[in-house]
């Protein structure tokens, strides 16, 4: 049999999936978390013997009426998909707005069993529910849930309702207050509804008793003036950004990833050791500097990546998502965007696809296709290794270079956002408003478990994708065309080298014209990751992070000579690779949002640009400051840029003139 | 008076929602925002306004606000 989750967003609907499966789906405090279903199997030990239950999870929704993409997912799952039960998750703080889209349920004529969540914080407020009283008058099973708390959860109750009501033979009859009502028509629709609305209040008259008006000032209130303050709220908002990254970036990340690059060093010597000096040295080294050097390389930053995770998760669990929505609003107007904007490109910088899916939230289709197209500007966790390897390596470990990289992406994003607008010619301004769910102090454990589980699919990804390319390289720059191996100390003979080096030239004006570099961006777009373990191969330096030293660079200036280029270019390549398209399965993801191959390909287009661009002007720049002249292939790089701008010139310019003509045909 | 000019602390009643948008309408009913329901203004940051609307928070921006009309000589101060 088969249960669906619905509720109102927010509610704790995945919270409640995961505790009876067992799995680890996303969880959040704010609402709009989930966009899409998820599926998964009861525990077998909440259920009767011999049942077997499956349940979905929905995204939330205030009512059958969708107003957002996401919502529409679960009007037409309870309404097609015919599931056996509607479980109706419904937060016990407010049931005065829930019990709105309860009564909806209850019409469809499938078996609705109610769960009274967050029963815990209405103890705490002071609040009481009698829930045996809202069983009666609702006609369906009522059961007081914690989803939060796995030991006094409710939860068997719960699935023990569910599975007893499907057994039942006899329908379900629905508070009876629509009689007469033709749903159909428009004024009598509406009439329905205000009825729908009295029934529920005349119910929670009878069954709830609060203490504390809900609409007192509470500390929270206040901590909302503080947080989302006109002066104090965007300083707040870039502390706590900075906290986030150079956390996981310069203190706990680095210390944690010296110890896994102690673990894969003694790894390597072992396997060395085993395969001993007669194995075939081809063989020895696709396994020795290909596979256990290229991932090695990569999974040493791991931990940086864990505690990035690990951050991110508390921070989404706090609450204080929506009001970085609410404070990001004013300015996110002003470049055509929302502030429900700013949520996906902070979930993108763990990585990029969920954020991008996070856009479902955003009401106007535009906003949505600008924000899907300007979230992977963001360095999501798999460029966090590039990012750390060249502040290791050409800026001596300086945290700013990492947390001003996300600075940046912030000031490009609004430069873009501004262009985008004017390219669309769409000066429409859509209304904002968002639920602003109550803080809590973020659980560790649910930001333990949202760590583990992301840095499970990391290794996994590292063993099966990164491996594979790695290897790849490996044999690509071993062998020449006719099949013969590279002889020593001609490197450019190589396949790799062979398809590399024409590349290579038009990153000659962004000062990385190296066919080791060209390669290391390519297999970059299957996955960033790739970035660090393709430039690991090719200049075949096993790792990166030195063990010895604090220091997540093994001695910088030696492997700062073997890269062969400046410090200037080097931050060229860190931006080129930071802003140029994200890895292709970011790019499928941000194909089936836009819902427009015009929007991808401009999209793309516009990020190669952007990314090239960029890279352009900190690498001549940043020569002429520091050598006094301009770098090499100037007058090249010029032409591309200038192609680049004069295309989004035009674009605007056609958008200026359509709409001249059309303000001409209505006067 | 529309819901922008309203002050903090105050529980006022919706008159009417103008919006040319019919789904944020229909939205704020499912919200229970709509004509005699009450609403209150909890606090007002930067450009968006803080309200309780039944036993939840939201905020929303000063277009919105302005869209919501209040009903006339509704007002009840709040007694905490």
């Amino acid at each position: 049999m088969k249960i669906a989750l619905t509720g109102n967003p927010n509610s704790g609907k995945t919270t409640l999936f995961n505790s009876i499966t067992g799995k680890i789906e996303h969880v959040g405090n704010w609402p709009g978390v989930t966009v899409e279903k998820k599926e998964g199997p009861v525990k077998s030990s909440l259920l009767p013997k011999g049942q077997s239950v499956t349940v979905v999870d929905l995204p939330g929704a205030y009512s059958m009426s969708p107003y957002t993409s996401e919502e529409s997912i679960t009007r037409d799952f309870v309404m097609d998909e015919s599931p056996d039960v509607i479980v109706n998750i419904v937060d016990a703080t407010n049931i005065s707005r829930s019990l709105f889209f309860t009564t909806q349920l209850l019409e469809l004529g499938i078996p609705v069993v109610v769960a009274l969540n967050k029963s815990d914080l209405n103890s705490k407020k002071g609040t009481i529910i009698d829930s045996a009283l809202l069983s009666e008058v609702l006609n369906c099973p009522v059961v007081d849930t914690i989803a939060t708390d796995s030991r006094n959860s409710g939860l068997g109750d719960l699935a023990e309702a569910a599975v007893s009501l499907k057994l039942k033979k006899a329908k379900q009859p629905a508070p009876a207050f629509s009689k007469g009502i033709d749903p159909n028509n428009k004024e009598e629709a509406e009439e329905l509804d205000k009825k729908r609305y009295d029934f529920v209040s005349s119910v929670v008259k009878r069954v709830e008793r609060r203490t504390v008006s809900s609409s007192s000032q509470t500390g929270q209130d206040k901590l909302d003036r503080i947080v989302a303050h006109k002066w104090l709220g965007l300083p707040i908002f870039a502390a706590v950004i900075w906290v986030v990254f150079s956390i996981s970036q310069s203190w706990v990340g680095p210390w944690l990833a010296d110890i896994l690059v102690g673990w894969i060093d003694g790894f390597y010597g072992l396997v060395e050791g085993v395969i001993g000096e007669g194995t075939n040295p081809v063989i020895s080294s696709l396994l020795l500097d290909g596979i256990i050097g290229g991932v090695g390389a990569v999974v040493g930053f791991l931990p940086l990546i864990m505690v990035l995770f690990f951050m991110l998760a508390l921070l989404e669990d706090s609450g204080y998502m929506a009001r970085v929505a609410l404070l990001m609003d004013r300015y996110f107007k002003k470049i055509g965007l929302s502030g429900k904007s700013i949520i996906p490109m902070i979930v993108g910088t763990g990585c990029a696809i969920p954020g991008i899916m996070a856009t479902r939230t955003i009401k106007s289709e535009r906003q949505r296709r600008t924000t899907a197209m300007l979230t992977p500007f963001m360095p999501c966790g798999a460029k966090l290794p590039i990012i750390a390897l060249f502040a290791g390596v050409f800026f001596n470990d300086n945290a700013w270079v990492g947390t001003s990289m996300y600075f940046l992406a912030i000031a490009l994003i609004i430069v873009s956002g501004l262009v985008i607008k004017m390219i669309t010619g769409d000066n429409s301004v859509s209304y904002f408003i968002m639920e602003l769910p109550e803080y809590r102090f973020p659980s560790f454990k649910r930001a333990a478990i949202s760590m583990m589980s992301r840095a499970k699919a990391f290794i996994i990804k590292a063993g099966t994708i990164i491996l594979v390319c790695n290897a790849l390289v490996q044999l690509l720059q071993t062998f020449t065309w006719t099949g013969q191996v590279v002889p020593e100390g001609n490197p450019g003979a190589s396949i790799l080298a062979a398809i590399a080096s024409p590349l290579a030239w038009i990153f000659i004006p962004l000062g990385f014209g190296i066919w080791q570099f060209a390669a290391a961006a390519i297999t970059g777009f299957i996955a960033k990751e790739n970035v660090v373990g393709t430039l690991a191969v090719t200049f075949s330096v096993t790792n990166f992070i030195d063990v010895e030293e604090l220091a997540l660079v093994a001695d910088g200036s030696q492997v700062l000579s073997v890269f062969g280029i400046g410090s200037v270019a080097a931050l060229s390549y860190l931006i080129f690779n930071l802003f140029t398209p994200p890895c292709f399965a970011a790019i499928g993801s941000m194909n089936s949002e836009m819902e427009s191959r015009k929007w991808l390909w401009g999209a793309i287009g516009f990020q190669l640009g952007t990314g090239y661009v960029m890279a352009f002007l900190v690498y001549q720049l940043g020569t002429l400051f520091t050598q006094g002249t301009l770098g090499s292939g100037f007058v090249g790089g010029l032409i591309a840029s200038a192609l680049f701008v004069g295309v989004i010139v035009l674009q605007i310019s056609k958008t200026r003139k359509y709409d001249v003509q059309r303000n001409l045909k209505a006067a | 008076m529309t819901l922008n000019e309203g002050s903090i602390d105050q529980i006022y009643r919706v008159g009417d929602v103008k919006t040319d948008d019919p789904g944020m309408k229909e939205f704020l009913f499912s919200l229970g925002c709509y004509p005699g329901e009450r609403i209150c203004i909890i606090s007002r940051l930067s450009s968006a306004l803080v309200v309780n609307i039944k036993d939840a928070r939201y905020s929303l921006d000063s277009d919105l606000a302005s869209a919501i009309i209040l009903s006339d000589g509704a007002a009840e101060s709040l007694v905490v």
